[in-house]
């Protein structure tokens, strides 16, 4: 039987918005460079706006579904669109793109993700980002909303505990896909910085600074602690939002990609000092494939990159979450005696998440799901 | 409440009872022929996996053993008309043969690689789609009402699965 492998339209939409930086819009327009790369003709529909000159998309391939509204959800602030001017504007993008896959994230938002599924005919492949549950809103919202899992072709979840979510709380099953990164992008950046490490060592933090359940408060209490041995050491901190940091932290706030690339290769040791609910931990995976030491909390998304918190081969060192004393051990614990070997796993690990092979994962599930799609759109997903 | 308002009063009652039911049957629907499109795509692909597997035979230096394992149970696999429960069992033996043979082989298996992988895939969104049409059959309203026609109730396919999507990290 001879592969087909025709150039698929595929419709993809992010239900956050586009004029703040986050996991999942990274992650939306990683996919979208690689299906563009790969030949096919991605479309992405997110709210704000995107900006030409750091993007990394085309912007004819890109469609603004509006300003976003701010709202407090899931601890974090997430700026999202509903109503029906932006159920309009959805279902004029599906009715213009002619796709024949759309694939949704974070579908169970109330954001256009969940417009796009109520109102799609084509196949629909969706992304589980949040290990977050939600049975309580599930039965409030009830059959409306189960209707609207009910027409989900293929599900994928980023991680094994966004899985478990997806199959306890919707009932339904999803294949574990993790995000993508750039490895050469950071990888081939670690090897020019490596000599420069080290006499005075810098940690580094990134994430969003006012957030609590990014743990940026753990990693300030343990300092003190961790510079009563390293009294050289430099705290560096970067991310949105507004904090005041002690006299020996540097808060550099929000950064580009190429910034974010350069301080974790000049970096000594990266810290993940998340509290909860953090579904995959991208950033930690490229600190991995910069080749930075990981010290990270023991969170079921992070385990899962690290592997198992007992295991003689996990790739970096853990600490109880929310604990400022164990997280201040273990960063003295990477400094005082490093382990090039394990870091040189880590970074190996982080090489099976670049985007050629996830990406082709994912066009895996595309094809499995445009094989089991009525007539008119299975034509494509032959071979 | 005078004659006509009751009268009204039951025919909106009715009208809402009725758009819910006809909702239900769609939803029953869907589900149910996303059943049968799922099981189609399994189908087509775990027939694939096998016949790629028989070209294992054809490459260059295999020993005559290991081509005897594959194509017995690709073969078995292949088999026209096989029961449901038998059908199961030897695509599971052909998963089992291929995570044994697979790893010695010093030739390329890209071609089977990929159809081990959809296999896979095929046979989670089957049996997630045989899940959802048997939750909406288990439902009272479409018990009573018979919302699910006389089609029998679809099944899971159980089988040992090759490797999903580990074969893209050795990549």
């Amino acid at each position: 039987m001879t592969e087909q492998r025709r150039s698929l339209r595929v419709g993809i939409v992010c239900p956050y918005s586009f004029d703040v930086p986050g996991g999942v819009q990274n992650h939306v327009l990683g996919l979208a460079r690689y299906l563009r790369q790969a030949g096919h003709q991605p479309s992405v529909l997110a709210p704000g706006e995107l900006d030409p000159a750091a993007a990394t998309l085309n912007v004819e391939d890109f469609s603004s579904a509006g300003a976003a509204m701010p709202v407090r959800y899931n601890g974090s602030v997430a700026r999202v669109n509903f109503g029906p001017l932006s159920a309009a504007r959805v279902g004029r993008w599906l009715r213009k793109g002619q796709f024949d896959l759309l694939h949704i994230h974070e579908p169970i938002t109330p954001s256009i993700s969940l417009l796009a599924l109520w109102a799609a005919e084509q196949p629909v492949v969706t992304t589980f980002h949040t290990a977050t549950p939600r049975s309580r809103s599930m039965q409030l919202a009830g059959g409306v909303l189960s209707a609207a899992i009910e027409k989900i072709d293929a599900g994928i979840a980023v991680s094994e505990s966004a899985r478990n979510v997806v199959v306890q709380h919707l009932g339904r099953d999803a294949v574990v896909i993790p995000n993508g990164i750039q490895f050469d992008a950071f990888a081939g950046h670690a090897a020019a910085a490596t000599p420069e490490r080290s006499s005075h060592p810098k940690l580094i933090f990134l994430g969003r600074l006012d957030e609590p359940r990014k743990g940026l408060d753990v990693l300030l209490a343990a300092g003190p602690l961790i510079m009563e041995s390293h009294p050289h050491l430099e705290v560096i901190v970067a991310g949105q939002g507004h904090r005041p940091v002690p006299p020996w932290c540097r808060s550099l706030g929000m950064i580009s990609e190429e910034q974010k690339i350069a301080l974790l290769g000049a970096s000594d040791v990266f810290v993940a000092p998340h509290l909860e609910r953090e579904s995959f931990g991208i950033v930690l995976l490229e600190a991995m494939a910069s080749g930075v030491p990981i010290v990270a909390s023991e969170l079921p998304s992070f385990l899962d990159l690290l592997g198992p918190a007992q295991a003689e081969g996990r790739l970096g060192e853990l600490f109880v979450a929310g604990d400022h004393r164990d997280l201040a051990r273990a960063v003295r614990q990477v400094l005082e005696q490093p382990n090039p070997l394990r870091t040189a796993r880590a970074q190996q690990a982080a090489r099976g998440y670049d985007w050629s092979s996830v990406g082709t994962a994912v066009l895996a599930v595309y094809r499995a799901a445009l094989s089991a799609a009525p007539r008119n759109f299975a034509a494509k997903g032959a071979g | 409440m005078n004659t006509p308002e009751i009268m009204s009063l039951v025919i909106i009652v009715v009208l809402i009872l009725g758009w819910r039911i006809t909702w239900l049957a769609t939803r029953v629907d869907r589900a149910n022929a996303r059943a049968e499109r799922t099981w189609a795509a399994l189908d087509a692909a775990l027939v694939r996996r096998a016949q790629r597997a028989l070209e294992l035979v054809l490459l260059p230096g295999i020993d005559p053993a290991t081509a005897l394992l594959v194509s017995d149970a690709a073969a078995a696999a292949l088999e026209p008309n096989l029961s449901r429960r038998d059908r199961e069992q030897a695509e599971s033996d052909l998963s089992h043969v291929l995570d044994a043979v697979v790893p010695t082989l010093s030739a390329s298996t890209n071609k089977l690689d990929p159809e081990r992988a959809r296999a896979s895939i095929c046979r989670r969104l089957h049996n997630d789609a045989v899940a959802t049409a048997l939750s909406l059959r288990r439902r009272h309203t479409v018990r009573i009402l018979r919302l699910a026609g006389r089609a029998a109730a679809p099944r899971t396919f159980e089988m040992a699965d090759g490797p999903e999507l580990g074969w893209l990290r050795e990549r």
